[in-house]
């Protein structure tokens, strides 16, 4: 099933163009998907930090207010991430470790979605200076384990199960 | 210069972390050294965004710890990237986009501990950044920009 979706869409038009692309594009995708890592790691990673009980003076709404700087940085890598993929589907469809790389972005998606619909209230509505709840310093850490998932997978690509699927 | 850049690269230690065949050796330094990147320059670029006065409700003084895991992360950096440096010296070291790395991480830490200085050394921090602590924040906002764009391009540039 997926061998036929990765040649399918190796030849589209859209994946022809980028594989012609510049030699420039490659590069400069690599550098934002760097970026844009540091900036959703650096703000979601102060936001798991105040879940789990540091900066405790600050309310987590304050805390919170930064997180669209780290949207920012998730949909640089959404958009750089799809322009990988895209123009060399079957290095990802074909590497166990990019659908590990996936599994955790599923994970640290489905725990944010947790958060701001069973928790997101209350903690907002958690005074300064208290203890977090147990959840929420569980939610913390699901979250700061995904995203160092993702970090490792995303790292460890072309070095673990990039040879499994070279004939896709 | 060359010679002594040859001989680290094939030194032992140089060898192994090329090309010993384990996930340990390269593979995982060249991770640590992802991680230790966003110790470093995402603390320092949410510092740098409140001090430009984003998310203004956010008391200053909540971010010195900040520095605590920016440290970590240079620890963390320092070390994989000299043993990264050693396993290709010969082959980096006199790229000028791997001088120009160096020398804005050199120039982004004398920001990073100047802006430090300018904001933490007195007491609670000022909650609005004084103008020399602004234009800092938005060198360190570049510097570490620059830094992560020579290192991805080392890969690239001959």
């Amino acid at each position: 099933m997926l061998l036929p979706f990765a040649s399918w869409l190796h030849n589209t038009s859209i994946s022809l163009a980028l594989q012609q692309q510049v030699a420039w594009l490659w590069p400069f995708c690599e550098t934002l998907h760097f970026a844009g890592l540091a900036l959703l790691l650096g703000v979601a990673g102060m936001f798991d930090l105040r879940l789990m009980g540091f900066m405790k003076q600050v309310p987590i709404s304050v805390v919170k207010e930064f997180m669209p700087w780290a949207l920012v940085g998730f949909t640089l890598n959404l958009m750089t991430g799809v322009i990988f993929v895209v123009s060399q589907p079957a290095q990802y469809f074909g590497n166990p470790t990019w659908w590990l790389k996936v599994t955790f972005l599923i994970i640290a998606g489905a725990n944010a979605f947790i958060f701001e619909t069973a928790y997101g209230r209350r903690a907002a509505a958690l005074p300064a200076g208290e203890d977090t709840p147990t959840a929420l310093k569980i939610i913390a850490a699901v979250s700061l384990i995904s995203w160092a998932g993702v970090l490792w997978a995303g790292r460890m690509l072309p070095f673990l199960g990039a040879g499994v699927g070279a004939g896709l | 210069m060359e010679e002594f850049l040859l001989k680290l690269q094939e030194s032992d230690f140089g060898v192994w972390v090329s090309a010993a065949p384990t996930l340990l050796a390269y593979p995982t330094i060249l991770m640590l050294h992802t991680v230790g990147l966003a110790m470093i320059v995402g603390p320092a670029w949410v510092l740098d965004v409140r001090l430009l006065g984003y998310g203004a409700r956010l008391p200053v003084e909540a971010l010195r710890g900040a520095f605590r895991i920016m440290w970590i992360g240079f620890f963390i950096n320092a070390s994989t990237g000299i043993a990264l440096f050693i396993s290709e010296a010969d082959d980096k070291g006199m790229r000028w986009i791997f001088w120009v790395k160096l020398a804005s991480i050199a120039i982004a830490l004398v920001v990073t501990s100047r802006l430090r200085r300018a904001v933490f050394s007195g007491g609670v921090a000022p909650d609005v950044a004084p103008p020399r602590a602004r234009s800092l924040a938005k060198a360190s906002l570049v510097l570490w920009l620059v830094a992560i764009t020579a290192g991805r391009l080392m890969a690239y540039v001959k």
